[in-house]
């Protein structure tokens, strides 16, 4: 006969205002099995759990059901309690009088406490057929595999690296440096960009303990937490990266010309190209769908062009100096195996094409990120303030901000970091042509992050026309190729319009492409809006839905740079925190298979979200068998077996079926 | 302007001189207004309706729109109780931004026609209101027909009148300084 304990918890005010907690522990009295009931304060608090602990101690109790708040938060507490107190930690079971019972039904007294006897006598019934079980361990690869090269990525791979953990740092572009590099200033502080990431590029290329693997992708992914196994795809270069020095000799010869990426094709690069003058590794590519050797070869099987291997010999143009063409190249995979990963992929911007009423045919309305290419000196005007049009100078230039954000036709999320870098821009410009105009069209100004504000009233100060309520309702081209833009002005109270040269579109955050499908390989969920999902946004934020998993930077939602670093930083802990011990331990709440009543229907194996169940050989039959560290114990695969084959240890049938006789009681 | 019988503002008409040229009469601060509102909750003119207050003349003259706020009258409506300049959060003293525009618009001779009564009143009597008959009146309680003030000394009147000329005024006054 076991011993039930019930321990009944105020939790202050909480329980307490809605619930009798004496008729309840009255109640708890007559229930079977139940040997003593207590009541505090706050049960969760030292001197709670050392009430439940003398009476483990004391040999009185030998099952433990706390009436309380939430098993989600305050479980692992009173299981530790149970633990330290010489008991099977699960020997536990919680009543949640609390969420459920007192919060839910604050106004109703009586009926409160009518539910928390019921609450009680269900978790008594279940935790009397509770079995002892035990948490298991398994190996732990030490290595950690971090995706997406950018500010995030960077800085998550230097952190483990420098705790002596192996890391592969795998990008999907020819160069590490993220969307970052491609930023002129910085806010609020106004750090040229590149000039303070080149540095840990290099750091990074340069670590010891990192393996960069560039213009790569992850193809596949198998095992688990702890056990990943990784196939990366690096793709062809048709280059021989051992031997490419950068000199660039190819980038510039080959004569293939194709619009720039990279300066979101407001120029040209050659085929054969290095990807920024400032790339880690400083390595070219050849982009096949482009060159015209690849191009003559699947037409007439015959080479058209090679001039970026043999040169232009009778013009005495010298092809690769390094000898590192290699048309012959091919996709490589690779399978790695690490005990975790941090991803990391990033943002992409909304194109301008959405938005019709502002006239994206013209090439006079640019992205800010265009923009921001054109204010770099290594973007296409070489960091000239210079129309697109016809390369004049803008005299008056007009910036909308929330295009494609705050609107449910595209995103309802703020970007975050548009009403800055908006300042930003007009803070660069006011500060090299004081007499230029610039409009800034904001719903609201939103400022909030340190020394923010004070770079808002700064760049006002310099002249900056601010005009709020004001998202731009139209662009139009006039005849004389200006730009009529028309708002409203909420503090002149009126509808304004005015003549510009140039138009800056605040273009929307989004998923970069891929991230959801990326996700998908590691069983990491997306949100809404198509951003990897933290499990919890306060006290979860770098965690993915998937074990051993984490995120950081914008691939889980618009945040700055500061935010991005820190944020990567925390996964770089939370990474190498699981790890670092080299071991990994799984929960006892998992399912299990009885092999000898499983009858081969298989109809476990694509319910699992985990993955976890396959058909394995068992006495000559095929049987379900479910790999204990992955799975999660969701329970989906115990209540749809029709054998009634697998056990959820935790949540046996018998238990629940107690638990409901008992709820169900009158 | 005028649109189709829609007012809309044309802010290419904007005019940064203007914004310059008030923060040289004395709004100085002008430009660190963030709009936050708390002069038009506390303006006695917005409080009695009038729709051209306080917030949005700082607005106006932010944005540079000259001609808007000299054809406008709404600055000289200002009561000059400078609750704006004591609440004002940015510290940018609103009620100087009235007296700036003020200012330039008595340089441009872009003033209300009582202004100049006003002004003329102050120069000639050294009060700007100075109804008639009131002599009388004063008599009446008991008081000297007129207020110990420049307007019964010739002598300092003389001297007030000269400081006065002294002042912008003598470019500016739209009556004769004799």
């Amino acid at each position: 006969m076991p011993k039930i304990g019930v321990y009944v918890c105020h939790c202050g005010e909480n329980i307490a205002g809605a619930v009798n907690i004496e008729e309840v522990m009255n109640y708890a009295k007559t229930l079977p099995d139940v040997v003593l009931v207590k009541n505090y304060l706050f049960m969760c608090s030292d001197p709670g759990q050392d009430i439940i602990k003398q009476d483990i101690k004391e040999g009185k109790v030998d099952r433990v059901v706390v009436a309380a708040c939430t098993p989600r938060t305050h479980e692992p507490i009173f299981r530790d309690a149970l633990e330290s107190a010489g008991l099977n930690r699960y020997f536990l079971e919680m009543a949640n009088i609390r969420d459920q019972d007192s919060w839910a039904h604050w106004h109703d007294k009586s009926g409160a406490t009518e539910k928390a006897k019921r609450l009680i006598r269900s978790a008594v019934a279940k935790v009397t057929f509770a079995e002892p079980l035990e948490d298991r361990y398994g190996d732990m690869e030490k290595s950690v595999m971090v995706i997406g090269g950018g500010v995030a990525g960077m800085f998550a791979a230097l952190d483990l690296a420098n705790m002596g953990l192996k890391v592969y740092l795998v990008e999907r572009q020819p160069s590490i440096g993220g969307m970052m590099i491609k930023l002129d200033k910085t806010f609020p502080t106004m750090d040229c960009s590149a000039c303070i990431l080149t540095p840990k590029m290099v750091e990074v290329a340069q670590h010891p303990n990192i393996e960069l693997i560039n213009y790569a992708e992850v193809d596949a992914v198998k095992g688990y937490v702890g056990n990943f196994e990784i196939t990366v795809k690096k793709k062809a270069r048709y280059i021989d990266w051992d031997k490419c020095t950068g000199c660039g000799v190819c980038t510039q010869i080959c004569p293939a010309r194709v619009p720039n990426e990279y300066n979101y094709n407001m120029d040209q690069r050659r085929a054969a190209y290095i990807e920024f003058p400032q790339a880690v590794p400083k390595k070219a590519v050849i982009d096949r769908p482009n060159c015209l050797y690849f191009k003559s070869m699947e037409k007439t099987g015959k080479p058209a062009c090679q001039i970026c291997e043999k040169g232009i010999p009778p013009k005495g143009i010298q092809g690769c100096p390094a000898d590192a063409i290699k048309f012959d190249d091919k996709d490589e995979y690779i399978n790695l195996k690490v005990g975790s990963v941090i991803i990391t992929t990033g943002y992409k911007v909304m194109d301008k094409s959405h938005f019709k009423e502002y006239s994206p045919h013209s090439k006079d309305v640019v992205t800010a990120m265009e923009f921001e290419r054109i204010l770099s000196a290594t973007g296409p005007t070489e960091g000239e303030l210079k129309r697109p049009s016809d390369g004049t100078k803008p005299k008056t230039i007009a910036m909308i901000s929330c295009v494609g954000s705050r609107d449910e036709r595209y995103h309802s999320y703020c970007s975050k970091v548009c009403c800055m870098y908006m300042l930003k821009h007009a803070r660069i410009l006011k500060e090299k042509y004081p007499d230029i105009k610039l409009y800034l069209f904001f719903i609201d100004v939103r400022t909030a992050g340190k020394d923010f504000e004070e770079f808002y009233v700064y760049t006002r100060e310099l002249g900056v026309k601010v005009i709020r309520g004001g998202r731009v309702s139209s662009v139009d081209v006039k005849p004389n190729g200006k730009l009529r833009v028309r708002g409203f002005d909420v503090d002149l109270c009126s509808p304004v319009e005015l003549e510009a040269d140039m138009v800056v579109l605040a273009t929307a955050i989004e998923p970069a492409t891929g991230t959801e499908e990326l996700g998908r390989l590691f069983a990491a969920t997306c949100g809404r809006e198509g951003f990897l999902r933290e499990v919890h946004t306060k006290l979860y934020p770098v965690e993915t839905a998937s074990k051993g998993v984490f995120l950081a930077g914008c691939v889980q939602g618009p945040k700055d740079i500061p935010e991005s670093i820190a944020q990567s930083r925390a996964a770089a802990s939370a990474a190498a925190a699981l790890v670092i011990p080299g071991k990994i331990k799984f929960e006892a709440i998992i399912a299990e298979v009885d092999r000898e009543k499983c009858s081969s229907c298989g109809v476990c194996v694509p319910l699992c979200p985990y993955g976890a169940i396959k058909l394995q050989e068992y006495k000559g039959k095929e049987k379900a068998y479910i790999e204990p560290a992955l799975c999660a114990g969701c329970g989906v695969c115990a209540s749809a077996c029709p054998s009634m084959a697998i056990t959820f240890h935790g949540f046996t049938t018998e238990q629940i079926l107690a638990q409901i006789d008992a709820l169900a009681e009158a | 302007m005028e649109e189709g019988g829609v007012n809309v503002i044309d802010l290419t008409q904007a005019d940064e001189s203007f914004v310059k040229e008030l923060e040289a009469l004395g709004a100085d601060e002008l430009r660190e207004c963030i709009q936050c509102g708390k002069c038009g909750a506390t303006c006695p003119m917005a409080l009695a309706g009038l729709e051209f207050f306080i917030k949005r003349i700082v607005h106006a003259a932010n944005l540079g729109l000259r001609d808007i706020l000299l054809e406008d009258s709404s600055v000289w409506g200002c009561q000059s109780c400078n609750r704006c300049v004591e609440i004002c959060p940015m510290d940018i003293k609103p009620y100087e931004v009235i007296q700036a525009i003020r200012r330039a618009a008595m340089k441009v001779e872009s003033c209300p026609a009582n202004t100049y009564e006003g002004l003329r009143n102050l120069y000639r009597f050294g009060h700007a209101v100075y109804p008639k008959g009131y002599e009388e009146r004063r008599k009446k309680v008991g008081l000297p027909d007129k207020p110990p003030t420049v307007i019964s000394n010739d002598e300092m009147r003389k001297k007030f009148q000269e400081i006065l000329r002294n002042t912008i005024l003598e470019e500016i006054a739209p009556f004769p300084l004799d």
